[in-house]
Formats: C-alpha cells, sequence, structure tokens
C-alpha cells in the first residue's frame, strides 16, 4: 500500500482525495494546508508520493515542492493544478515535479496519474 | 464509504467550506473598503479565496459559481501584478459584493434542492468590463491572464551534455496521442521533453512552441505530440520510457534508420539551435508573498485543531443525552427502592448523576457557538444602507465572543437584522440634520452582547433621533392598540408599543426597514425562543433596544403541573409566583371571564381543563392551584390541579405531521418525563397570544 | 466522479427494486368493525398494543395524541374517526401499527390486526369512481382473496393535509 500526502489549503479538495485514494487502496499518511505544512509533514511521514495545490497561503506549492526535492531529489510529486496555471506547471516540471492533475479532476484520473508515476 | 455518501460528505465540505470563504471574502472587501485600499495581502487573500472556489465548485459542477469565480480571479490577479493606482474602489466593492451574494444565493438553493440556478453572466461581464477599463488604463500590460507569458526564447531543442554527434547514437520518431480531458496537453509533452533531457543527446519535437503558446494543446489534442530523439538508448528502453507517459493513448514509436533520415525529417521543422537553459517565467506570487511580512488585516485562517461536525449529529446526540438523563432519574428514582437501605446504591447514584450532568454540560456547550459571525454580518447591512441612504455609520460591536446554542443564533440572525437596518434608517439621521443638532456627522451604532444568568442580552443602540412619545402615542390611538389611558402609562410601556402589531408605519416604507413587517415580527421571533424585547430611548439622544434571549432552547428549567390525568410544563422564567386563590379574590365579569385579585390587581384565570379540554375532578377555583405567567408586558393566572415540582426538562419538537395539521400557537413542544410519560411544554407567549384576546378586554 | 455516482444511484435502485419485489403484493390486514383494510407491508415498521397516549388540545378528534415510543415522540391516529366512523372503546385487540411514510413515523389504531396477505396485482381492482364514503378517498384499491374482499389504503392520502386549511380556521 501506498502513502499519499495531500497537500491543498481547501479542504472541499483534501476530502475528495482522500475519498478517492483511499477508495482505491492509497493510505492518506497526512494532509497539509499550506506549503510550510507539506513539507514538515513529508519529513515526518516519508509519503511514497505527495499530491501537492500550487496557489496555497505562506507557502506555495512551488516552494514546497522545492524544498521537497532538495531534501529527497528521488520525491514523487504530483502537482494539483488549475486550469490555466500552465506557467506554474511548466516551472514545477522544471523543478522536478512527476506529472500532475488539472482542477477539476476525475476520480479516474487522479489514480491514474499516482499508479503512473509510482510505476516509475 | 459508498460513492452516494461521499458526494453528500462532499458536498457537506463544500458548501461548509464555501460559505465559510465568503464569509470571510465579506469581512475583507468592508475591511478594505473602510481603509479605502486594497493592501498586497488582502489581494493575495481574495485571489486564493476566489482560486479555492473556483476549483471546488467546478468539482462539484456549478458552473455559475465557478466561472464567476474565475472572472474575479483573473481580476485580482491583474490588480496583484499591475496595482492599478486610480482604482474605482467602491465600484470595485460594490461588484465583490454583487458576486459575494450571488454566491450565497447560490449555496442557499444548493442546500434546500442540491443544485443551483442562477445566471451569472452579466455579473461576469460587468467584472470582465471592468478588468478591461483597466486593463487600458495601465500602462502597456506585458500579462494576458493568469499563467503570465513572459517573452520566452524559443527553444524547443535540448542538446545534452555530449554533443559530439559520434556514431552508437539511435535516432527515434515518436508520435505521443494524450488520452481526452486529461488538459494541458503541452505541459503534459514538456514534461516528457524535460524527462527525455537526461537520456538523450538531441531532442527535436513538434509543435514547437509548447511552452510559450498555451494554443499548442490543442495541435497536440489533435494530431498527436511528435519527438524526435537522437539518444544511447535502445528501441527497448526508449519504449520502455514511453510508455510510462502518464494518460498515454496511443504511442507511435519507429527507430530511423540512419542520421540522413533523421535530419531529413528533421529539418521540416524551424530549428534554432541554442543552448540556453529553459526559462520558465517565474511565478511572481511566491517571491511576493515571501517578501511581504504578513500584515495585520490579513486573515489567514490560523491553525486550529477543530473539525467540523453535522447539527443533524448533535442534535441526536443531544436527544441521547437527554434520554441519558430521563433514564437515569428513572433508574435512581425507581418506586421500587421506595423505604429500602441503600447506602452504596445512592453513593453509586449521585456519581452517576454527576457524570451524566456533566455530560449534558459538555454537550451544551459544544453546541454553543460564538455571535461573532451573526455580528459581522451586520457590518454589511450598516455598510449598504449607509450607501443606499447617504448616511455615514460607524458600527461598533462589543461582546462578540457570548456563545448561544447554535438553534437560537439562527433564529436571531433576522430580528437583529431589522434592528439593524431600523437603527439605519428610522434611527440615525442623514448627516446635515446631525451637523444642525450639533453631533458628529457619522453616526454611531452599538451592537453588543452579554451574559446575564441564563440569558444573553443583545443590544442595539443608535445615537439617532430617538423615538417621540408623542408620536408613538398618537400612533396607538388611531390604530386603537391603547388599552389604558395614555396618562397612566410610563415611559417604558409607550415605547413598547412600537413592538405591537399593527404599529408599523405604513406611511414610510423604504427599501430596507417597514417592508410591510414591523417591530412585531421581532418581538414575535425573539418570544418564539423565550426571549423578549425591551426599548429604551431619550428623544434626541437614541434608543437601545434590548434583546433578552436564553442561553439554549434544548433544555429548560420547567415546572410540572397536573390537570386531571394530562402533564403541562411551564418554563420557570415564566413564572411569577405560583398560589391557592381564595374565593373572595375571584370576581366574574358579565362575559363568564373570571379574573383575580392579587394585590389590588385583577388577572384574568384560564382554566387548562377548559381550554384544553381535559377531564379533571377539580374544578374549583378553591381546590387547585394557579400559576401567574408572564411573558412581555402581559400577564396570566393559569388554573390547573396541582405542581408536580420543577426539572429540568428536555424540549422535543411535536411530530411534524400534528405540525402540518395543526401549529398549535400554545405549545413549545414536549418533553418525557422521569417514568416516560410526556408532558405538553407550554408556549406562555403563544398561550397569550390564542387566548388572551379577553384578556386585552380587561 | 460523476459517473461513479450514477453507476452507485442505479445500484440503490435495483437493489430497492430487489426488495420491493419481495415486499411487493403483500399487505398487512387489519379490521374496522366488519371490514377489513390492507396496508403495503413495506410501510409498516412494528405492530404495538394500544398503550396510553398524551392528548395535544385544539387538534382533530382523530388525532388521538402522542405516544413515547422508546424515546421517539409519535403521532397516533385513530383510523375509525379519520373515516368517519363511531367510535368504540378500545380493548385488548385494539393495536398501533407503526407506519413509516416518507420518512415520518405514525401510529395507527385499529380495532385488530389480522394477517400479512398476499394479494396479486391481478386480483386488485380500482374502488368505484364515485365513492359514497368518506373513506373512498383513501382506498386505492379493492383487493381480491377467496370470496373475501379486502380495502387497500392509499397511504401518501391518509395524511395528506387536503384539510389543514379548514383546520387552521377553527
Amino acid at each position: 500500500m501506498k502513502k499519499v500526502l495531500i497537500v491543498d489549503d481547501a479542504a472541499f479538495v483534501r476530502m475528495s482525495l482522500r475519498c478517492i485514494l483511499e477508495k482505491d487502496g492509497f493510505i492518506v499518511v497526512g494532509e497539509a494546508k499550506n506549503g510550510f505544512e507539506g513539507v514538515k509533514k513529508y519529513k515526518e511521514f516519508q509519503p511514497d508520493i505527495v499530491t501537492m495545490d500550487i496557489t496555497m497561503p505562506e507557502m506555495t506549492g512551488i516552494e514546497a515542492l522545492k524544498s521537497i526535492k532538495e531534501m529527497d531529489p528521488q520525491a514523487n510529486v504530483v502537482m494539483i493544478s488549475a486550469l490555466g496555471q500552465q506557467s506554474c506547471v511548466k516551472e514545477a516540471v522544471l523543478l522536478g515535479a512527476r506529472s500532475f492533475i488539472v482542477k477539476p479532476f476525475k476520480e479516474e484520473h487522479v489514480v491514474k496519474v499516482l499508479n503512473q508515476v509510482l510505476s516509475i | 464509504m459508498s460513492d452516494e455518501n461521499m458526494r453528500e460528505s462532499m458536498l457537506d465540505m463544500f458548501i461548509f467550506e464555501t460559505s465559510q470563504l465568503i464569509e470571510q471574502l465579506e469581512q475583507l472587501i468592508l475591511t478594505n473598503e473602510k481603509s479605502k485600499c486594497f493592501n498586497l495581502p488582502a489581494i493575495n487573500e481574495i485571489f486564493r479565496i476566489m482560486h479555492t472556489i473556483k476549483g471546488s465548485s467546478a468539482m462539484m459542477l456549478y458552473d455559475g459559481i465557478s466561472s464567476l469565480a474565475h472572472s474575479m480571479e483573473d481580476l485580482f490577479f491583474f490588480l496583484r501584478e499591475e496595482t492599478p493606482e486610480d482604482l474605482d474602489l467602491l465600484s470595485l466593492c460594490s461588484l465583490l459584493l454583487e458576486g459575494v451574494d450571488f454566491v450565497k444565493d447560490e449555496l442557499e438553493k444548493i442546500k434546500i434542492h442540491g443544485k443551483c440556478t442562477g445566471k451569472s453572466e452579466s455579473l461576469i461581464k460587468k467584472i470582465k468590463d471592468f478588468l478591461n477599463t483597466l486593463k487600458q488604463k495601465a500602462p502597456a500590460s506585458h500579462l494576458t491572464q493568469e499563467g503570465e507569458q513572459e517573452t520566452l526564447e524559443k527553444q524547443q531543442y535540448y542538446i545534452g551534455p555530449d554533443k559530439s554527434a559520434a556514431a552508437g547514437y539511435n535516432n527515434y520518431r515518436a508520435v505521443i496521442y494524450f488520452e481526452d480531458g486529461c488538459e494541458m496537453e503541452n505541459i503534459r509533452a514538456f514534461n516528457i521533453v524535460h524527462n527525455l533531457k537526461d537520456m538523450s543527446n538531441e531532442v527535436l519535437y513538434f509543435p514547437e512552441d509548447i511552452i510559450e503558446n498555451d494554443d499548442s494543446a490543442k495541435v497536440i489534442k489533435e494530431k498527436g505530440f511528435e519527438i524526435f530523439i537522437k539518444t544511447l538508448l535502445s528501441m527497448e528502453e526508449i519504449h520502455k520510457f514511453f510508455i510510462k507517459t502518464v494518460f498515454l493513448k496511443d504511442l507511435e514509436l519507429r527507430q530511423l534508420e540512419d542520421d540522413a533520415q533523421y535530419k531529413e525529417t528533421g529539418k521540416k521543422r524551424p530549428i534554432q539551435v541554442e543552448q540556453v537553459p529553459i526559462k520558465v517565467p517565474v511565478f511572481k506570487e511566491d517571491y511576493k508573498m515571501g517578501e511581504e511580512p504578513e500584515e495585520k488585516g490579513s486573515q489567514t485562517a490560523a491553525s486550529q485543531s477543530i473539525i467540523s461536525v453535522n447539527v443533524n449529529k448533535l442534535d441526536k446526540l443531544m436527544d441521547l443525552v437527554g434520554e441519558l438523563v430521563i433514564s437515569e432519574a428513572m433508574v435512581t428514582q425507581n418506586p421500587d427502592l421506595m423505604g429500602l437501605e441503600l447506602e452504596n446504591f445512592y453513593k453509586s447514584a449521585r456519581q452517576l448523576r454527576k457524570i451524566t450532568s456533566e455530560l449534558q454540560d459538555m454537550v451544551m456547550s459544544i453546541r454553543m457557538v460564538p455571535l461573532v459571525s451573526t455580528f459581522q454580518k451586520m457590518n454589511r447591512v450598516v455598510y449598504d444602507m449607509c450607501r443606499k441612504q447617504d448616511k455615514e455609520v460607524k458600527l461598533e460591536i462589543a461582546g462578540e465572543e457570548t456563545e448561544v446554542d447554535k438553534n437560537i443564533i439562527e433564529q436571531i440572525s433576522d430580528p437583529l437584522m431589522h434592528l439593524v437596518r431600523n437603527a439605519v434608517d428610522h434611527g440615525i439621521e442623514p448627516p446635515e440634520d446631525r451637523r444642525t443638532k450639533g453631533k458628529p456627522e457619522t453616526g454611531k451604532l452599538t451592537l453588543e452582547a452579554k451574559n446575564a444568568g441564563s440569558d444573553v442580552l443583545l443590544i442595539v443602540k443608535d445615537d439617532g433621533k430617538g423615538l417621540n412619545r408623542e408620536a408613538i402615542l398618537k400612533k396607538a390611538v388611531e390604530n386603537s392598540l391603547l388599552n389604558k389611558p395614555a396618562e397612566d402609562m410610563t415611559e417604558k410601556e409607550i415605547f413598547s408599543l412600537i413592538l405591537f402589531p399593527g404599529f408599523s408605519t405604513k406611511g414610510r416604507i423604504t427599501e430596507f426597514s417597514g417592508r410591510g413587517v414591523g417591530m412585531d415580527v421581532v418581538t414575535k421571533n425573539i418570544e418564539k425562543v423565550g426571549g423578549n424585547v425591551t426599548v429604551d430611548s431619550i428623544e434626541g439622544e437614541g434608543t437601545s433596544i434590548t434583546l433578552k434571549i436564553p442561553l439554549t432552547l434544548a433544555i429548560i428549567d420547567g415546572m410540572n403541573i397536573r390537570v386531571g390525568n394530562a402533564r403541562y410544563t411551564i418554563p420557570i422564567m415564566s413564572i411569577r409566583e405560583s398560589f391557592r386563590a381564595e374565593q373572595k379574590d375571584i370576581v366574574t365579569d358579565p362575559d363568564e371571564n373570571e379574573m383575580i385579585m392579587v394585590r389590588g390587581q385583577f388577572y384574568p384565570v384560564l382554566r387548562l381543563h377548559e381550554v384544553y379540554s381535559v377531564k379533571t375532578d377539580i374544578s374549583h377555583i378553591t381546590e387547585g392551584i394557579i400559576v401567574m405567567v408572564e411573558s412581555g408586558d402581559k400577564t396570566l393566572c393559569i388554573f390547573a390541579d396541582e405542581l408536580l415540582g420543577e426539572q429540568q426538562v428536555v424540549v422535543k419538537t411535536l411530530p411534524g405531521y400534528i405540525k402540518s395539521v395543526k401549529d398549535i400557537e400554545s405549545l413549545a413542544g414536549c418533553t418525557i418525563l422521569g417514568d416516560g410519560s410526556i408532558s405538553l411544554i407550554l408556549d406562555i407567549a403563544g398561550l397569550l397570544n390564542s387566548w388572551g384576546n379577553k384578556i386585552s378586554t380587561i | 466522479m460523476k459517473g461513479d455516482v450514477d453507476v452507485a444511484k442505479d445500484t440503490m435502485r435495483e437493489l430497492l427494486e430487489q426488495e420491493e419485489d419481495t415486499q411487493k403484493g403483500k399487505f398487512l390486514t387489519f379490521s374496522l368493525g366488519n371490514e377489513f383494510y390492507g396496508i403495503e407491508i413495506k410501510y409498516v415498521t412494528e405492530i404495538i398494543g394500544m398503550q396510553p397516549v398524551t392528548e395535544v388540545p385544539e387538534l382533530p378528534e382523530y388525532i388521538r395524541g402522542i405516544i413515547n415510543l422508546r424515546g421517539k415522540i409519535i403521532p397516533v391516529v385513530d383510523v375509525r374517526l379519520r373515516f368517519k366512523k363511531p367510535f368504540r372503546d378500545y380493548n385488548d385487540r385494539t393495536c398501533i401499527i407503526v407506519v413509516d411514510i416518507r420518512d415520518v413515523s405514525t401510529g395507527l389504531v385499529v380495532d385488530s390486526v389480522s394477517e400479512v396477505l398476499s394479494i396479486a396485482e391481478k386480483d386488485i381492482v380500482p374502488p368505484p369512481e364515485v365513492g359514497k364514503g368518506f373513506s373512498s378517498r383513501y382506498i386505492k384499491g379493492i383487493g381480491k382473496v377467496g370470496n373475501d374482499v379486502k380495502l387497500l389504503l392509499n397511504c401518501n392520502k391518509l395524511f395528506s393535509n387536503e384539510e389543514t386549511d379548514e383546520l387552521n380556521k377553527i
């Protein structure tokens, strides 16, 4: 079973992702409301994969991604982006994000991306 | 968790979170409006709120909300990047508030019907127009939309670390098709190219403008993404790489014969060979956010260990605890125990009682909610009123941390809003009047909450023109509301006339207050939750209206009484005294109405067994008991068989079927007594209303 | 996600249909004087003996009041009086049938409960067009079982609020 960390400032999105992932056999080891928490919880839980929102207060997903990648170059981070955030996603890809999911996301897409990324 | 449940809990979460965000947004707008500028943290905050709402509502397929949020997000993106100088703050605020109202309305609809129906197009257009005007004013902008596209060097070409076009390299051509609906195909393509970079010597691709042109996604969607690779990897390895592509629908992979073919096919495309590392615009927010210290006023939610619980669950818990309290009484006061010496039993029973009562207190406290958001809503009310009426009013809030039962909060929100509107509309004078009177032009409205025993006092106080005694009396006479000579009335009694039904002045209907509903509606709503309303005023100096409401509705202190076989519970707070009547004090008027004299005053007598048609042996007035009750300024003497004793009772509502057949005004609900029997809880205000016609004649 | 929700809905519907199938055509029969009535079994949650009813004032006579059913307060309707038949004293055969219609529990007081019967669709005929009695409004069909006739209740109509307005005028 794969451990997932969900980083998103919207409780609604966190809950949706948790529902989807738990249904599909992932273990959601933690949720974080912003980048800082995300980085902190990454250290704490050492998840197999992270879903990372981009626009968040205090520390954005991009900055959090950067910190996580500095800590663990092998980290699997999947960005959760909104339509229209192309440039941020590009930056995330350059910084080492494995893939990304576009909101509003479909259940099967989320599962597929995470499984695909973990299989690499 | 079933899908059905999942959707439901997601919906709950959506409504909860979005309502919170919208409220936060509203407060932000109003604070910034007051300070006459939007500072950067506020703009960031609003941008983020809109971003979140956009995402969530799109997931729930509420397109109206989502596209509105999107347009606002765009607007705030522009504000954040450009910080235009001459911003029309008023129009901006009213646009935003319009949006806030739209989302609020939609949320209400979602709560009721589970779907939203509103059309946000016209509002979106207004927002877009506003944004366009701003853009025209702004110096040549380098922005288009959110994903800002700074001038990028055209690059579609990677050169690996070792550029020697030595032998041993394989050339491949791959065409990749992505699954439908995976979105941002160009970035997915970019992701592939980025990953290929480390394992190949040279990469060419088409369409080549995947980074700078997001429309290239369309091309990829239709024609696929074509890549030419020069690499040391074998066919097998490169194949393995490609099939791991996320959202891969179809892959064409072919090894090219030789360099010539590679160059041939590759040459068709315009190629720029540069070795500049790819540059991607940096998302500015990150750095701005980093530089700006968190300023005061930005309402970033502090991390709290709070969970949200469905109110229904709390109601259910409350019910269960109520049951427990009853069961506990049934066990410890069981008639079978009568006369037994059970020292240890009673010791344990006392412990049980202590725990149940602590549990009860705890559950009650869970249901308590601070008044803060109810009070903050009034900011908006005052804001709207002032703008429409050209008045200046400063709203001061105190004691907003006072907690009240959730059910009561819902009941008092409307009355409170009505009072605030009334105060601004009728109380506070226009600035010029205030100036001539020597008052500061800006009126002051105070909203205060404080605890008073088991009650909470809410005070709405203005420094406006106050109530005019004579005008009130005149109107009361016109509407024949007086039940005693005007000269016998105290100031308080006169002022409280404005709370009577039928007093509301039809001549002064404005958009806000006096829409046919008057103060009597406020009184009625407050009395419904077992509270009351009092009015104080000094002409020329202002009016103060006090709402006294109980802390909770769910458990009340009651006096149980018996009439025949029936039991009733009267809320203790309505009882003034109880006593046995003496025949000499009883008077019967020509209409057969009984009255009783107490300390020289006459009060009407209501025989419960008569009005509720209950059989009882006790019909003589001296045999039973008189309970004197009051509500507002009315008093009534209830005649019952006997008092059974005081007890805390858990209020249960009457079954919906009964309410649908008839709304019984004189009953507040029912409760289960220790022996399992049901007692009906009397609503004294309702009782006075429905049987009080004869009272006013006295 | 929407797709899955739809799938779940379909499954739910199927399950419900299946359950309904096993309950379909089954009626709990009870008597009021000489007449026998049937009520669809799916509405019935339990049958209890007569118990003390707390009277609620200002209500029409057929609503006898409320009872405490394990902590839940439910209204009790006397079906005799609802059908404008004369009141008969309650005895040890008198029963309360607790029904759950659209999530609302209500107790129905009847003279006595008989049995659960299966009545095939073909044996059910619609009530005569012009019902003379007041009660015909609440009958949605007449079931034939051997030589007996059962009047099948229309539960939704039984608690409809057609008369509410009249009552509120009182």
